[in-house]
């Protein structure tokens, strides 16, 4: 457990204690009793795999989710927040995970946007200077201050983004995977100001996928799996494999069924030379048919647009794809659904699933011109074949009629699947974060069911930056960085130190 | 040049040299004429408020449908009120344009609703009571001072109107452009999330943008009145679609964040000129009709998310000919 | 404990929805109550005012029912659809001299058509809704004006007839109406563009990502809207034996407010022509008892607009 040691130079006690934190959302139980201290001039890393809470507790902390139960302390005194805000005059600060600046305002704008103690008429040459600066200090003096940040690359953007938390007065700063965009110079500059931060009694959550930062940055870890606190330990007293064993906590073979051996010859998809300016390319790669291939890098790897290329969904991708041998235009959403890809998004609410309809309407969404004739829709077989479909799904038949925004998310995200099973014309289905915020028991199912389709002769395609899944659930996995390609294992060759070490820091 | 049409403030300005040069053109001595340019100005006065208060909604990335009956409204309330003293008759007004906004803001903020659909009832509701108040009939001003007052040329040609619109749209430029509080208001229009989370109260923002809308055009809404010397309940597409058009024109984008009172006052002056410049040519009203909607339609097309992607996809089709299967090259 | 901020504001909005739901029983019961107050009202119950009444919720309604089909398809609402009924009463006064049933359809294409190319530049371009029908108002009737010179066209024969023609005690628009009113349900529910449309509307993105593109059934949403609109032109037309520019102003605002009032909801994705048909009924009701009651005509507007904002404070209640 965490030594405590009392510095008598520093006020005793803890900076920050959180206690007891419960959250639940739906169905999901996002945080459970997760407790843990920060003292003044400790950094704390936050690690845990996708799902495991780490994005909740920082909502929590910065106000913009109230927990269920659970209490904070700030040198004390107990503190409740309703938003950003009030987090920001009680001294926590965020750097968030999702980008928050307005694209629309310039660099300036953006650095001191929202932060109290603005006058107000806001452009004082003072505040400018001050920015210049910090920006300087960062090695970012090149960014101009008056630019529109829509104009800057997402590395520019998180690094606006850091100033504008250096630049305010804080006593407890968060940082939610603050470097997944930038360069290793950027990098090097971000963590110099972070531990000259420290130096000055301010404390740090920092939250990262990167174990070099862990190691190279922080004082202390706080483990966490699925939504509660597994481990809280010093770094002093752990190394990469330990601490990787932490996060990932239960064995792999249990969630994820067997493989079956590569008996096909066909290929179900191929991709030769696709490339997505500025993003990735040139990317080679095969699907053969009946396996799983994952995709796995960090944000900004490519990834995630490598996928969503292959179901015509990027404007400007160029290059060749091939669904069972046959070309398909690229940039045509319909063009691709015709010649047989089928696309299962991670984000269900906004591109997966009509949450407004009953469940048996989203499942045969898809089918709807199967099923009709002269434009007249056959009812009674569009009904009979949505319960079919929820059976291969294991979706509870009792809840065809609900709609769907009232299902789990782990249900949801089997509609999805279960729009594209027994369905002739389907060659590939590709997916991008098939288990995100799904909780483990409805993982486990949802991995059966890939595998169900795999032995249906389709070949699935996915992108993910759950490490456990890719490891657990690929026959081939595929490792990105920078939009190129590192590395290509098979999955006896894959191990989770190499998968990690492909796409953070690729030494070649 | 280019680079003066991207610009979106500038691009109203840019149309209105344009206009005008085509104008004299076809006119000459007939358009360019200080009458004309009273015209102008007075038009500028009526549009004006209107299409600042519902600019500043869209900027917060709203839309204030209720500006269309808040202008009657406030104007036969200013009638009403200012038999006695016209000023307290404005006060009323622009008290009535800022609960309006207010209680609008609050619900579309606090009930997590769609602007169009609140201010949608708003509008009704605004022009119910227009009706109302003046039980369906012209109310006329019984001061027969005021017209002038409002009307008559006070700086060269422009009058108390214009001027007052004219300060309106001054104060609003330096606020958007000068204060926190515009910054902010810009931010939660270009992402609220985003705003949110670094710290700004979103939510008054919208409040307030809403509150100034009203009283924007509440304003407007009671010197017209005024000026004509009576109330009466607009119709309302007449008022909604220069509104919007002027603001559109005037380079705010509908997706928030984006433009400025300062473009917006150069899209009211675009369709000012154009009225009267037709007036002057003695051209029939419609043409004025078609010229409006289809500039606007333009800019709704040129605004569309998707055309970017369309026209690369004709390109990319003109460009490679058509998709052949097995086509190989590397 | 509620969430501290939620900012989604447009489609992320997950209202549920069954398919009887506690609040459709309330709105049939507020019909019926509404009903029953308007028969104790004196001189409710006289034909001519029922007739009058019918009649002119007739008109509106197939407009109406037209919106819907917009406001399901996720584009909340047209403000052209006036003008578009202006227009075609014009066009069918024209056409009148090539036949009564050839005139009828040549109308309903016309509007379909004039809105379809809206619904085309909305959904093919994904150009705002709103700034576009602005802008189809404005062009149409300065078209129009161009066209006609201002004047309005009168009919001079008697081909038009049947379209005022009641049925036994029924008035005609009443039964033109409620079979708009039908086909409509019909299209919603029964057919796979019908389907799509809700599909479109529920979420563009995911109707993209399963490989259709959704300006195909917005550009049919508007063509239904025009067809409906212009089956109340030909009644219009007919009840004041002229085509003109001043017919139909305003009717989208009644229009759009009975499709709210009604219970569908502004985001799109589902509704009915049900539920529309319901709003009309209750605002109809609603001000027939105000005039007869004797409030006068001006509290027609106010009304409507405090029943919207009620109607959609509810359905944020509902929702929670």
């Amino acid at each position: 457990m965490a030594a405590e040691e009392q510095n008598p130079q520093q006020p005793s006690g803890p900076l920050l204690s959180v206690k007891g934190l419960s959250k639940r959302f739906g169905g999901v139980q996002a945080l459970r009793n997760v407790s843990l201290a920060l003292r003044p001039g400790e950094i704390r890393a936050i690690c845990g795999e996708n799902g495991a809470g780490k994005s909740t507790l920082v909502k929590v902390l910065t106000g913009i989710v109230t927990p269920d139960t659970g209490t904070l302390h700030l040198s004390g005194v107990e503190c409740r927040f309703n938003g950003p805000r009030q987090a920001q005059a009680s001294g926590i600060n965020l750097v968030s995970q999702e980008l928050s600046v307005c694209p629309d305002l310039s660099v300036l704008d953006n650095i001191w946007l929202g932060t109290i103690g603005v006058p107000f008429f806001h452009r004082r040459q003072h505040l400018r200077e001050q920015a210049a600066q910090t920006l300087q200090s960062l090695g970012a003096g090149n960014i101009g201050l008056d630019t529109p940040v829509a104009q800057l690359s997402t590395g520019e953007r998180q690094i606006v983004e850091i100033v504008r938390m250096l630049a305010r007065d804080t006593r407890v700063l968060i940082l939610d995977e603050p470097t997944a965009t930038l360069s290793d110079q950027e990098i090097g500059r971000v963590l110099t100001a972070l531990r000259a931060v420290k130096a000055s009694g301010k404390s740090l959550l920092y939250i990262t996928h990167r174990m070099s930062e862990v190691f190279d940055l922080c004082d202390t870890a706080t483990i966490m799996r699925n939504g509660e606190v597994v481990a809280d330990r010093n770094i002093a007293d752990l190394d990469r494999n330990s601490l990787i064993e932490l996060m990932l906590g239960r064995p792999l073979e249990e969630m994820y069924p067997s493989r079956h051996a590569n008996t096909s010859v066909s290929v179900a998809l191929s991709l030769r030379g696709l490339r997505i300016p500025k993003v990735a390319g040139p990317i080679d790669l095969e699907v053969p048919a009946g396996q799983i291939v994952c995709l796995t890098g960090q944000v900004g790897s490519g990834a995630e647009a490598v996928v969503r290329a292959v179901c015509g969904l990027v404007d400007n991708a160029t290059g060749h794809v091939l669904v069972d041998n046959s070309p398909m235009p690229l940039a045509r959403p319909e063009k691709a659904f015709k010649a047989g890809v089928r696309f299962v998004s991670g984000d269900r609410a906004g591109e997966g699933i009509f949450v407004s309809q009953p469940v048996a309407g989203n499942l045969v969404a898809t089918r709807l011109q199967r099923r009709s004739r002269m434009g007249l829709l056959n009812r009674m077989a569009l009904r009979a074949e949505a319960s079919q479909l929820a059976e291969s799904a294991t979706i509870d038949p009792k809840r065809l009629n609900s709609t769907a925004s009232e299902l789990s998310g782990g249900n949801q995200q089997k509609i999805a699947f279960g729009r594209n099973i027994a369905d002739p014309d389907t060659r590939v289905i590709v997916m991008i974060e098939p288990t995100r915020g799904i909780d483990v028991g409805a993982r486990a199912e949802i991995y059966k069911l890939m595998r169900t389709l795999c032995q249906q002769g389709y070949g699935i395609l996915v992108a993910s930056t759950d490490f456990s899944e890719v490891l657990g659930l690929g026959d081939v996995i595929i490792t990105m960085y920078r939009g190129a390609i590192v590395g290509r294992y098979t999955a006896d060759q894959a191990t989770m130190p190499r998968i990690v070490a492909d796409i953070t820091h690729p030494e070649a | 040049m280019r680079s003066l049409w991207n610009n979106r403030t500038a691009r109203p300005y840019l149309l209105l040299v344009i206009m005008i040069a085509v104008f004299s053109a076809l006119g000459g001595d007939t358009v360019l004429t200080v009458a004309t340019l009273r015209s102008v100005l007075q038009h500028f006065a009526t549009l004006g408020p209107v299409a600042l208060g519902l600019g500043l909604t869209i900027l917060a990335r709203n839309f204030d449908l209720s500006v269309a009956g808040v202008v009657g409204l406030a104007g036969c309330v200013a009638v009403l009120a200012g038999g006695t003293y016209p000023v307290v008759g404005v006060l009323a007004a622009v008290a009535i344009g800022a609960i309006f906004g207010i209680v609008q803001g609050t619900i579309i903020v606090r009930m997590n609703l769609s602007s169009i659909g609140v201010t949608l009832g708003g509008l009704l509701t605004a022009t119910g009571l227009a009706y109302v108040a003046t039980g369906n009939q012209e109310i006329r001003l019984a001061n027969a001072n005021i017209p002038p007052i409002m009307d008559d040329p006070l700086i060269g040609p422009m009058s108390l109107r214009f001027l007052v619109t004219l300060a309106m749209f001054a104060v609003a430029a330096i606020a958007v452009a000068r204060t926190r509080a515009g910054r902010d208001l810009l931010a939660a229009g270009s992402d609220p999330k985003a705003a949110l989370v670094a710290g700004v109260p979103v939510n008054r923002v919208i409040i307030i943008a809403f509150m100034l809308a009203g009283i924007c055009t509440a304003l407007g809404g009671a010197l017209l009145s005024f000026s004509l010397a009576a109330a009466s309940p607009l119709p309302l597409s007449n008022t909604l679609v220069p509104a919007a058009a002027a603001a559109i024109i005037g380079g705010v984008s509908l997706r928030g964040g984006r433009g400025n009172p300062l473009g917006i006052a150069g899209g009211v002056l675009v369709l000012s000129a154009l009225q009267s410049c037709l007036t002057a040519l003695r051209v029939e009203p419609f043409v004025q009709d078609i010229v409006t909607g289809g500039v606007l339609f333009l800019v709704g097309i040129m605004d569309g998310a998707e055309l970017r992607r369309r026209l690369n996809d004709v390109y990319r089709r003109a460009g490679r000919g058509a998709f052949r299967r097995g086509a190989p090259s590397a | 404990m509620p969430n501290a901020i939620s900012l989604s504001r447009s489609s992320t909005g997950t209202p549920t929805q069954r398919r009887f739901e506690p609040t459709q029983y309330a709105r049939i019961a507020i019909v019926l109550a509404l009903a029953a107050f308007a028969l104790t009202t004196p001189g409710f119950l006289t034909e001519a005012s029922l007739r009058s009444l019918l009649s002119a919720m007739s008109f509106v309604g197939c407009v109406a029912v037209g919106m819907t089909f917009i406001t399901i398809s996720g584009n909340i609402m047209s403000f052209s659809l006036g003008a578009s009924l202006a227009a075609s009463t014009i066009v069918f006064v024209a056409t009148l001299p090539l036949g009564t049933w050839t005139s009828f359809t040549i109308t309903l294409l016309f509007g379909a058509a004039l809105n379809a190319l809206q619904g085309w530049v909305i959904g093919y371009l994904r150009a705002n809704p709103i700034i576009v029908s602005m802008a189809a108002f404005s062009l149409i009737i300065g078209i129009m004006s161009v066209i006609t010179d201002g004047n309005g066209l009168y009919i001079m024969g008697t081909e038009a007839v049947i379209f005022k023609r009641n049925m036994g005690p029924v008035p005609g628009p009443l039964i033109a109406f409620l079979a708009c009113a039908v086909v409509g349900q019909l299209i919603l529910s029964f057919t796979n563009i019908g389907r799509t449309i809700m599909l479109s509307g529920s979420n563009p993105s995911a109707l993209l990502a399963a490989g259709v593109e959704p300006w195909r059934s917005t550009t049919w949403a508007y063509s239904f809207a025009g067809m409906f609109t212009s089956v109340a032109a030909v009644l219009i037309a007919s009840r004041y034996g002229s085509g003109d520019l001043l017919h139909g102003a305003g009717f989208e605002y009644s229009a759009i407010s009975a499709v709210l009032v009604g219970g569908t909801m502004i985001q799109g994705g589902h509704g009915s022509v049900v539920r529309t048909v319901l709003g009309m009924l209750i605002i109809a009701i609603l001000q027939a008892i105000l005039v007869l009651r004797g409030f006068s005509t001006q509290y027609q507007h106010l009304t409507l607009g405090v029943v919207v904002l009620i109607v959609i404070v509810l359905q944020w209640k509902r929702s929670r």
